[in-house]
């Protein structure tokens, strides 16, 4: 063989070898997106406890809709009138959508501090209740997550499968924090199969 | 002579192949040690496909509180089983707490269940495909399954 025809010959395999790897990348990435994990730890200080859950989003979906009791059937969870009333949800996160960043609640009382705010596309909710401890309890939800639970279903009712698949595709994300004097509860969703 | 041969060797054949079914769907593995002073210490490791064969061909009596129990909650047991099946190997729950400790995998294709209490020592592995099967018969057995 002439050394062009060998040189040429070596190129030609390098770039099927290249076209190869980057296909064969390219269909795993498209194959197999990565699972996403939704964790609860809680840490019990009073009794020196850990708790440890990991499960896959995607379990989390399946098992949902299987569930069926009166406040949760097919993933929905049914609100009662008297703990909405007469509110709107589906309003209420409009008009906070095409808000600017913002805080929206700020209520101070001997009781409580209870503020909601609107940051970085997310819906925080932040409370003390002074009577219980001073136990604060921190609430990140994604705006988009939030549209989620509302977008199908009736008003009165979550869509929770919904929010969960949307979940998938939001980030990493810390979703609840309860912390008092003796435990700390924290449930967050990344793509970590451990803690 | 020649004739025995070759039955011995057909016979042979069909238990090995018999035995590659009856393992085909792994073990199930039950390890038991009480810490008591001579406290029972079991140790069982059993074909996986004989769990749902014993559920199905036992007297149904034997399991109609237990799958009576099962019946109502079989569409969640069975999505988690199938949603286990596909996710990868991972630990599922862990409690840690002064002298005890709990976790619950999954691992090859298994459910493991660890416990160390200041009781006993429990070690349980079952592979999920086998524990869906035994379900499935359980919950069969139920008087809600058989009306009639």
């Amino acid at each position: 063989m002439q050394p062009r025809i060998r040189t040429r010959t070596h190129v030609a395999q390098a770039l099927c070898l290249l076209v190869a790897g980057i296909m064969s990348l390219a269909a795993t990435a498209i194959a197999a997106p990565a699972e996403r994990y939704i964790h609860v730890n809680v840490q019990d200080s009073e009794n020196s406890a850990n708790v440890h859950v990991n499960v896959p989003l995607s379990m989390a979906e399946r098992i949902l809709p299987a569930i069926n009791n009166p406040d949760l059937h097919d993933g929905m969870i049914s609100l009662h009138r008297a703990d909405l009333n007469g509110v709107d949800l589906r309003a209420v996160l409009n008009a906070v959508r095409t808000a600017p960043d913002n805080e929206f609640i700020n209520v101070t009382n001997k009781d409580a501090d209870v503020r909601v705010a609107k940051s970085n596309g997310n819906i925080m909710v932040h409370v003390i209740d002074k009577k219980n401890r001073g136990q604060k309890v921190d609430v990140t939800v994604p705006l988009k997550v939030a549209d989620a639970l509302v977008a199908t279903a009736n008003n009165g009712q979550l869509d929770v499968a919904a929010a969960l698949r949307t979940l998938n595709d939001a980030g990493d994300v810390l979703l609840v924090t309860v912390q008092d004097s003796g435990q700390r509860v924290r449930v967050w969703i990344d793509s970590r199969s451990t803690q | 002579m020649l004739l025995l041969g070759k039955i011995g060797l057909g016979m042979a054949g069909v238990a090995l192949a018999g035995a590659g079914v009856l393992c085909s769907e792994g073990f199930v593995q039950v390890n038991v040690v009480e810490k008591q002073p001579h406290g029972a210490s079991i140790h069982i490791i059993a074909p996986a496909m004989l769990a749902p064969i014993a559920v199905r061909l036992a007297p149904s009596r034997a399991f109609e509180e237990a799958a009576g129990q099962i019946q109502p909650q079989l569409p969640v047991i069975d999505a988690a089983l199938d949603g286990l099946r596909e996710s990868e190997d991972m630990v599922i729950v862990q409690v840690d707490a002064p002298g005890e400790h709990m976790q619950v995998a999954k691992s090859g294709g298994s459910i493991i269940v660890d416990v160390d209490d200041p009781a006993a020592i429990v070690h349980v592995s079952a592979p999920i495909r086998a524990v869906s099967s035994t379900i499935d018969q359980l919950a069969a057995a139920s008087p809600e399954a058989n009306p009639l």
